[in-house]
Formats: C-alpha cells, sequence, structure tokens
C-alpha cells in the first residue's frame, strides 16, 4: 500500500518574472487532511493547479496516488476530486442537472449516478432546492453545490482551494465539518486557506507557505514550537509606536516587537512577567499603553515570526 | 459518450437563454415578417400570393340586332353567341380570366344591381336590350352600365379595364365600318361584314382577354413562375437564416471564452476527460445549435410566409453548407479573441459588417448587379447566401455542388485553424 497520497517534488512555476511557485515541496498522508496555509498570493491555487495538471510545473513532479502529474494525467485526474477556489458551476441549470452533468464527466451512468446525485444532494444539504437553476442561489448554497461536484465519484484524494471565502459563519461550519467527515470516510483531503483557525483545527499537518516557498512545515504542535511556547502581546499606545519600539526591544523576557498600523506585537516567554515591564518603560517614556491583549502561541505568530508580517493584511 | 453529453449540455443552455433564442428565431422571424408585411402580402393559394377573385354578376338583356355574322364567326360555334352581349359575357368567362374573376348570370338588372348592394357581388355589368342594335346602327352608340361596390379597388379595376379593350375593340370596328360605308356609299351587309373581318383581324390581340390582363395586372403575367412577392421575401428571410445562422455559431463558439471565464472549462479539465473530447463536445454543440436553428428557420419560412426553398436535395446541400460554413466561422472568430470582453467588436463589427457585405445581393431584391455580386463573395456569408439564391432558383445540381464546395472550402480553413489555436490554448 502506499504510504503517500501525494509527493510534491520540487515543484516551480513562474509568470514571467514572477515566481508563482518556487520549488514547493511536500508530502501528504493518506487519510490526512493537510493545510497549505498563507496569505494571498503565497502560491496557494498555483501549487494546486500543477497538482491537478490545469497548469504544466517548470520544473518538478508530484505523485498523487502513485499518479505523476507529468506522465499521467488521466491517472491522476481519475483519482481526484477539485473543488476550485473560484465557483465553476453552470448558473442556467439546476443543481441536480450540474451534479449529473459533472458526473458524467467522472464517467458515473445510469441508476449508479442517479442515486449518487441524490446522495451528494442530501451530503450538501440542497435535496429540496435540486430543482432550482444554481443561479438562483446564495453565495453559501452555491459553494456547497461546488463541493458536491467534487465529492460525486467518491475521489479518493480531494483539493479544497479556500472553500470558505466569502460566506456566512453557519455555511463555513457546515463546510469545515463536511471536511472532517470526508477525512473519516478516508478520503485523504489537500485543503488551502489564509485563515489560521482553519487550518488550526482541522489539519494533520499544515505547510506555511510565502511568496513560492514552503516556510515552514509540521503539525500544528510542531509549528507553534518555532516560535517557543511563547505567548504573544498585542498592544496600541497613545503616541507614535517608535518611542516605545527600541526600549522594550530591551527588555528582559521579550524576544520580538514588531509595529505594523499602529499596532505593537511583542513576542515573550511569559507575558505575566513581561507585562508590568512595559508598562513600567512606556510610563518612562511618556506613553500610555491604551489595549492590551495576550494570545498563548498559535499559526499566526509563526508565521509573524518566520515572515515580519501579519498572514492577514 | 461524453463528447454527447457535453453537446447536449451546451444545447441545454443556449435554448434556456432567452437572448440566444431571440437572435436564433425571432429576429429573423420579425424581420421577414416586417419585410412581408411592408409588401402588403398575405398566403394566397399554393403560389403563395394571387390576386384577389371579384364576383362578377351580369344581366344580360340584349336583345340582338342585324350584322354580326362575321363578328360571330370569330368565336368557336359551341360559344353560342347570339348577340354582342354575349360576346361580352363570353369574354369576361374566358378561362385565363377564371382565377380572378367568378362570373355568375342573372336575369334583370335589379337583380345585379342589388348583387352589389348586399356585397354578394364586388361588380355588376348590365348589357342593355338596344346594346347590339345601337352596335348595329352607324349612328347608335353602343353603351354598357358598370355597377360596382365603391370600397373595392382592384377587381372592378379589372374588368372596366378588360370592358374598356373590348368596348375600344367594337367600336374600333364600328368607326372602320362608317369609314367605309361612307366612302364607298355601300351598305351592303356583306361588305360591311368585310370590312369588320378585316379590321379585327388587323386588331387581333385586343380580342385576347388575357393580353389585356398583362396590362392591368403585372403579378399575374404568364412567364413569372415566382410571385413578386416571394421574390423579395424569400431572398429577405434566406438572409436572415444566414446572418443569423452566423451569429449563432460566433454565440454558440463562444461558450469556450465563457466557460474559461466561468472556470467550468478548466474544473472540466480536472475530470478525467480528454481534451478531445472536451473541445469535440463544445464544436458539436456549435453545429448542431446551428442545425437546429437553420432547420427551424426554412420549416417555418415555408410555413409562415410560404417560401420555396428549392429542391429538397439542393435545400439540404445548402442547408448543410450553411450550417459547417456558419460554425467554422464561429470556432474561427473565437479563437482570435483572447477574452469575451472583445465580444462587442465581434458582434458588433466582425459579424455585423461581414455579414452586411455578404447580403448584399439579398437587398438588390432581384435585380442583378454582378458588382454587389462580386463583392459579396469576399466573405463566407456571400458565399452562403449565394447558395441559397442558387437553390431557390433551382441551379442545376454541378453549380450549387461548386459553391459547396468553396463553402467547404472555407469552413476547412476557418475550422483548422480555429481548432488548431484552441488546442494549443488549452494544452
Ligand atoms: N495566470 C497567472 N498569470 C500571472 N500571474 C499569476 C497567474 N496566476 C497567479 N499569478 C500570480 O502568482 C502569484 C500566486 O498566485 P496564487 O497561486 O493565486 O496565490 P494564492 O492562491 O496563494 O492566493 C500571485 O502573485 C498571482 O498574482
Ligand atoms: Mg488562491
Amino acid at each position: 500500500m502506499l504510504q503517500n497520497a501525494i509527493e510534491v517534488k520540487n515543484l516551480h512555476k513562474a509568470f514571467g518574472d514572477l515566481k508563482a511557485v518556487d520549488g514547493v515541496s511536500f508530502e501528504v498522508a493518506q487519510g490526512e487532511i493537510f493545510s497549505l496555509l498563507g496569505p494571498n498570493g503565497a502560491g496557494k491555487t498555483t501549487t494546486i493547479s500543477m497538482l491537478s495538471c490545469l497548469l504544466r510545473p517548470d520544473e518538478g513532479d508530484a505523485l498523487v496516488m502513485g499518479h505523476s502529474i507529468k506522465d499521467d494525467q488521466m491517472g491522476v485526474k481519475s483519482v481526484l476530486g477539485v473543488v476550485p477556489q473560484e465557483i465553476a458551476l453552470y448558473n442556467d441549470l439546476s443543481a441536480r442537472e450540474n451534479l449529473t452533468f459533472w458526473g458524467k464527466m467522472y464517467g458515473l451512468r445510469g441508476p449508479a449516478l442517479r442515486s449518487r446525485v441524490d446522495e451528494v444532494l442530501e451530503i450538501i444539504g440542497l435535496t429540496e432546492r435540486a430543482k432550482d437553476r444554481v443561479g438562483k442561489y446564495s453565495g453559501g448554497m452555491k459553494r456547497r453545490v461546488n463541493i458536491g461536484v467534487a465529492l460525486l465519484h467518491k475521489p479518493q484524494v480531494i483539493y479544497m482551494d479556500e472553500p470558505t471565502v466569502g460566506i456566512d459563519p453557519q455555511s463555513r461550519r457546515n463546510i469545515l465539518d463536511s471536511v472532517v467527515a470526508l477525512k473519516n470516510q478516508g478520503m485523504t483531503v489537500l485543503y488551502t486557506t489564509h485563515y489560521m483557525e482553519e487550518a488550526q483545527e482541522l489539519s494533520d499537518h499544515i505547510a506555511i507557505m510565502d511568496i513560492g516557498k514552503v516556510i515552514a512545515y509540521g503539525t500544528n504542535a510542531e509549528l507553534v514550537k518555532i516560535v517557543g511556547q511563547m505567548d504573544r502581546i498585542t498592544l496600541t499606545i497613545n503616541a507614535e509606536s517608535g518611542r516605545v519600539l527600541e526600549a522594550w526591544k530591551k527588555v528582559q523576557g521579550v524576544k520580538q516587537v514588531t509595529a505594523q498600523d499602529g499596532t505593537l506585537t511583542v513576542l515573550a516567554d511569559d507575558s505575566n512577567q513581561v507585562l508590568p515591564r512595559l508598562f513600567e518603560t512606556s510610563a518612562l517614556n511618556g506613553v500610555r499603553i491604551t489595549t492590551v491583549a495576550i494570545q498563548e502561541p498559535n499559526l499566526e505568530a509563526v508565521f509573524l515570526h518566520l515572515t515580519g508580517k501579519a498572514l492577514r493584511d | 459518450m461524453k463528447i454527447l453529453d457535453i453537446a447536449f449540455k451546451d444545447i441545454t443552455r443556449s435554448f434556456r437563454s432567452v437572448f440566444a433564442v431571440l437572435f436564433m428565431f425571432v429576429i429573423p422571424l420579425l424581420i421577414t415578417g416586417m419585410f412581408y408585411v411592408m409588401f402588403g402580402g398575405m398566403k394566397g393559394s399554393d403560389t403563395g400570393f394571387s390576386l384577389p377573385q371579384t364576383n362578377i354578376v351580369i344581366a344580360n338583356l340584349d336583345k340582338g340586332g342585324a350584322g354580326f355574322d362575321t363578328v360571330m364567326s370569330q368565336f368557336p360555334a359551341d360559344a353560342n353567341i347570339q348577340s354582342l352581349g354575349d360576346m361580352v359575357v363570353y369574354v369576361l368567362q374566358q378561362d385565363n380570366l377564371a382565377d380572378l374573376m367568378k362570373v355568375t348570370l342573372l336575369d334583370s338588372a335589379e337583380a345585379a344591381r342589388s348583387a352589389v348592394d348586399t356585397q354578394e357581388a364586388g361588380v355588376a355589368v348590365i348589357i342593355p336590350a338596344d346594346f347590339s342594335a345601337n352596335y348595329s346602327n352607324l349612328n347608335g352608340q353602343a353603351v354598357l352600365e358598370v355597377y360596382q361596390d365603391p370600397t373595392l379597388t382592384l377587381g372592378p379595376a379589372i374588368v372596366r379595364s378588360v370592358l374598356n379593350q373590348f368596348m375600344d375593340g367594337i367600336s374600333g370596328t364600328k368607326i372602320a365600318v362608317n369609314e367605309a360605308v361612307t366612302q364607298t356609299g355601300s351598305s351592303d351587309p356583306a361588305f360591311i361584314g368585310q370590312v369588320v373581318e378585316s379590321f379585327l383581324t388587323a386588331t387581333a390581340r385586343t380580342r385576347d382577354p388575357a393580353a389585356l390582363l398583362k396590362v392591368s395586372s403585372p403579378a399575374a403575367t404568364e412567364t413569372e413562375e415566382i410571385p413578386f412577392l416571394l421574390r423579395v421575401i424569400g431572398p429577405v428571410m434566406g438572409g436572415m437564416m444566414v446572418f443569423y445562422a452566423f451569429y449563432t455559431g460566433t454565440a454558440s463558439a463562444e461558450t469556450l471564452l465563457q466557460e474559461d471565464e466561468m472556470g467550468t472549462l478548466p474544473r472540466l479539465f480536472t475530470t478525467p476527460t480528454t481534451q478531445a473530447t472536451i473541445l469535440g463536445g463544445k464544436l458539436l454543440a456549435v453545429l448542431l445549435t446551428v442545425t437546429i436553428q437553420v432547420a427551424v428557420l426554412l420549416t417555418l419560412g415555408a410555413l409562415i410566409f410560404g417560401i420555396h426553398w428549392g429542391s429538397l436535395s439542393s435545400v439540404l446541400l445548402f442547408a448543410a453548407g450553411t450550417v459547417v460554413l456558419a460554425s467554422a466561422f464561429g470556432v474561427f472568430v473565437n479563437s482570435l479573441m483572447k477574452s469575451t470582453k472583445q465580444g462587442g467588436i465581434v458582434f458588433g463589427g466582425v459579424l455585423t459588417f461581414s455579414g452586411m457585405i455578404g447580403l448584399m445581393p439579398v437587398f438588390m431584391f432581384g435585380s442583378p448587379s454582378t458588382t454587389f455580386d462580386t463583392i459579396s463573395l469576399i466573405v463566407p456569408q456571400g458565399w452562403a447566401a449565394r447558395g441559397l439564391f442558387q437553390s431557390m432558383q433551382g441551379a442545376t445540381t454541378g453549380n450549387l455542388l461548386l459553391t459547396l464546395l468553396v463553402m467547404l472550402i472555407w469552413a476547412t480553413v476557418f475550422f483548422g485553424i480555429g481548432v488548431w489555436r484552441f488546442q494549443k490554448r488549452y494544452a
């Protein structure tokens, strides 16, 4: 039996001078949820496109269930379900017509197709509205059909490219739950997102991407260790951040201070010890701290630590 | 068969689009309908158009008179002509007038007039009792009474035209007789008969009612097999069909670009379906959509407007050529476009402009102009229109095949370049 569902080896893709994907490698074990976490423009979609044989890599290769994306595209496509980032459905066809059409494209026919379409409609909770044209659906409903299409042929591997962008919290919750349900059915899920919380909640393994490169890889716990068991303190002050920045960096127990958009972020071993000293130092500089927020270590902190910028910009 | 599934999906989408259906069927039919109304048509008999038939009642009260033997001998014996009034009746009852007038004989002038008053008849012709007598009398004046429905124009005009020609003919005879009598001083009936005969021979044409009718009703001239209205409507409808077939070919090939932008084309490429199947399915949809359109327009053109498109084999050849060419043109034009944003230029510019050039001969309404014919052939629509006209005019299969061959060459080039470019694009 195969060890890995997906093996990505040194993928490169450039658009002109822009290196959208710049030497990406990672491995996804069978039956796990693997997240590519990164800000917009990191190269997640470009990576997914290469892994679904839509884009030819400039360099490198990948195996999906043992099929090479370069040499065995039909093999790759037959084990794969893809949920594209942008909703890709026929608005002038009903949900049932859409699912039936896409099911045929995956090689389903006759009664097997019909019963599978019914099942998928049930899974995405649209049985009642199956006859309505997709064009009349809300954004969340369209997203659900968009996912449903990729489930029709019960693929071994499913890619989901930012499936929760721009929808209401309730639909988002449904989608996250269904991702876990897919995993429980034995599917391998490659999930991309720029929401740290989603990656943290769902993933067995996470690769953090930025500017075309994987900059960190591991389980959530492993990644958090990169920043040590440090706390993250977010503060605002009633003056220019520059007036305390250098002073705070010298405070005992402080590992890093960054300033962005009038907010200061301090990474520290123990916020309990550091916080009083920060107040003290700012008072000495004639500056008042106006808000304070303390966060236990998370992926956001990891990203900040690795790149010096916030994940969401 | 995935290729059929893709084609079927596209066709379903096309026919669900109100916009597409409007351009495919409604607009070409509406424009043709407009021309039809403009030229005052309505569907008549088998030939599609004919002048309305007029009901005529004749009260022939003529009691006869002397001096008709020779004139009567000009008419067939079984016509049983006893008087000049009988002659009038005979002329109006000619077979070649039967399409235009239905003649009923009545006994009295009053009955004839009241038939017009009650609108049972459009025209009453009353031949007075002394009609022949007055004619025979060299100084007499033979007068016919025509009583007509004032709301009618065409029918009574035809009747009057026929009668005028007839009366001119016989009064000419009378003048000729008068002249002869005055000059010779002889009133011998045999002599008068000779004069009449020679006059009638000299003016033989005026006795032929069909010849009279040629003057008053050009639509019924015997050399014309296709009525005037159809000479106009056939090409207009055909021209519209060619123009909008090219429109449909281009619009349905544009779904390739649309699907690329909607993301459904990339998504199709993530399914285990080959590029050849996906492109093939889309192209098949273009062909089938134009086929349905052309078939429907040909049928409706024949049913609604009574257009005769030509023999079945030539219609099939021409329709197939048009479908293939319009589809290939659509694929080609779209393969040159970067995105659907350029659709405005293509539909507003390329299609309209080339369509107008190609259809110039249509709006010449059959008046031949070799210059326009030649110019029209620089665009594919011109060849499609040419095939159509040849079919309608009953061109030989050889000529039609030649046009078809040129259409297929155009189509092959368009299709080749278009498919090649799309294959490269989505490789
Ligand atoms: N088809 C393309 N042509 C040119 N540049 C592209 C194209 N697709 C993506 N890019 C660029 O490549 C980079 C990575 O994009 P993408 O993979 O979409 O990022 P992500 O999905 O992580 O937001 C971005 O800078 C984007 O602008
Ligand atoms: Mg993306």
